[in-house]
């Protein structure tokens, strides 16, 4: 059975649960990393070098990288729903899912782990008003793109809405100012009507 | 024709010139962004809402974030070679691709742009020390990793290893201490002695 290595609290390891809810996949969880530990073993360092979660194990394939976990399972799991069979429409998706990486999470990573993660006498609120404004730059981006397309990739929901999703979810529960985004809020609407992200993502954040 | 926007000294714009230069796909690139500016024009920005290049455009197809369109590209011009069939082979080029954009560029920016697009009397040496050990212990991971596969992803080139070359290029070529990464080293010269990774990235220089 597929093995999912990372701590239910993990923004990453949440892509990975979401996605098996969508794809009805079978796993089993086992916690590490932040108040579990475990990181730093010689055991999971070798199947994760940057001892960060999460890891899989198919069988006897390791992976890791949140976002390519989720293209391999939805690939080999979800043809024609997580992982669109059109190129174009795929590589939309991917390219939310990048995006993600590369601009939503920077900006809005600040803000959780500051208001989340630290004690509130230790808050820089400088640091966190900017990331705060930074992520909030990032939903106006995604906000327009929104305006025109029910889902990341387009009409359907896929792979790309679920990490970008996730960022969203934080984005509205968190004790911060939020400009009014309303394709953004539609969208997030829907994501809430979903299963897998009623029982892995909308939770109490730690 | 295939057009790619964004300007030749961008790392990010290399990985999709290399891509489309490795496949013989025809391509009209545009210079766009730092010093050549334009990125923040109501044409560009209807294009690429982030202002960062590169964007392609592909018969009326607008695609941007540089790995999204180096996978898109090889997905339709490249299956079986670039963009691998094999689930297990391709989920590990798109983790080192994922690596490359989530954790080494992050690591590598403060050290590049701190050393090549700061003046000296307004570089801050102790957030380029930290960058450079932080970068080095990136690298030190794919240095493992290469200890025991050809390429990123396995025996053959693949698109993987596109994510982080261009970034190695500016380990190697950085005024900088650099500890010995032997297969890091192996697998680098492997890059550097292909004649399109030096016309689009290594005869570009550091800029």
């Amino acid at each position: 059975m597929l093995r999912v290595i990372g701590r239910k609290t993990s923004s990453n390891v949440m892509k990975v649960l979401w996605a098996c809810a969508e794809l009805g996949l079978d796993f089993e969880r086992e916690d590490l990393g932040g108040p579990f530990g475990g990181n730093d073993s010689p055991e999971y360092l070798a199947l994760n070098p940057n001892g960060i979660v999460p890891t899989i194990v198919d069988d006897d394939f390791v992976l890791w990288e949140s976002n390519s976990i989720l293209r391999y399972l939805a690939h080999e799991h979800g043809h024609g729903t997580l992982w669109p069979t059109d190129a174009r429409t795929r590589a939309r998706a991917e390219r939310w899912m990048d995006w993600q990486l590369s601009v939503l999470s920077p900006a809005l990573g600040p803000v959780f782990r500051g208001l989340v993660r630290t004690p509130e006498a230790e808050r820089d609120m400088a640091v966190i008003g900017k990331a705060r404004d930074a992520a909030a730059g990032a939903m106006a981006i995604l906000d327009r793109y929104l305006g025109e397309t029910a889902f990341v990739g387009g009409p359907e929901f896929s792979m790309g809405d679920i990490p970008v999703g996730i960022g969203t979810y934080r984005w509205f529960a968190l004790p911060i100012e939020r400009e009014d985004f309303p394709n953004v809020k539609r969208w997030y609407n829907a994501l809430t009507e979903r299963e897998g992200y009623q029982e892995h993502i909308m939770l109490p954040m730690e | 024709m295939l057009e790619v926007l964004g300007r030749e000294t961008s790392a990010n714009v290399q990985k999709v010139r290399w891509l489309c230069e490795e496949i013989g796909l025809p391509y009209e690139h545009t210079n766009l962004g730092g010093p050549f500016g334009g990125t923040d024009t109501p044409e560009y920005l209807a294009l690429n809402p982030n202002k960062r290049v590169p964007t392609i455009i592909d018969d009326g197809y607008v695609l941007w974030e540089s790995n999204a369109c180096v996978q898109y590209l090889a997905s339709i011009h490249a299956e079986g070679s670039w963009w691998p069939t094999d689930a297990k082979i391709r989920g590990s080029a798109q983790r080192w691709m994922d690596f490359a954009l989530g954790t080494l560029a992050p690591a590598h920016g403060p050290v590049f742009s701190g050393l090549i697009r700061t003046a000296p009397e307004k570089r801050n040496a102790d957030a380029i020390a930290v960058g450079r050990d932080n970068f080095s212990a990136q690298l030190a991971i794919m240095d493992r990793y290469l200890g025991e596969s050809e390429y990123i992803a396995g025996p053959d080139i693949t698109m993987g290893d596109i994510g982080p070359a261009p970034f190695v290029y500016r380990w190697f070529n950085m005024p900088i201490e650099r500890e010995d990464y032997p297969n890091l080293k192996r697998w680098y010269d492997s890059m550097a002695a292909r004649p399109v990774f030096k016309k689009i990235v290594i005869d570009i220089g550091l800029q």
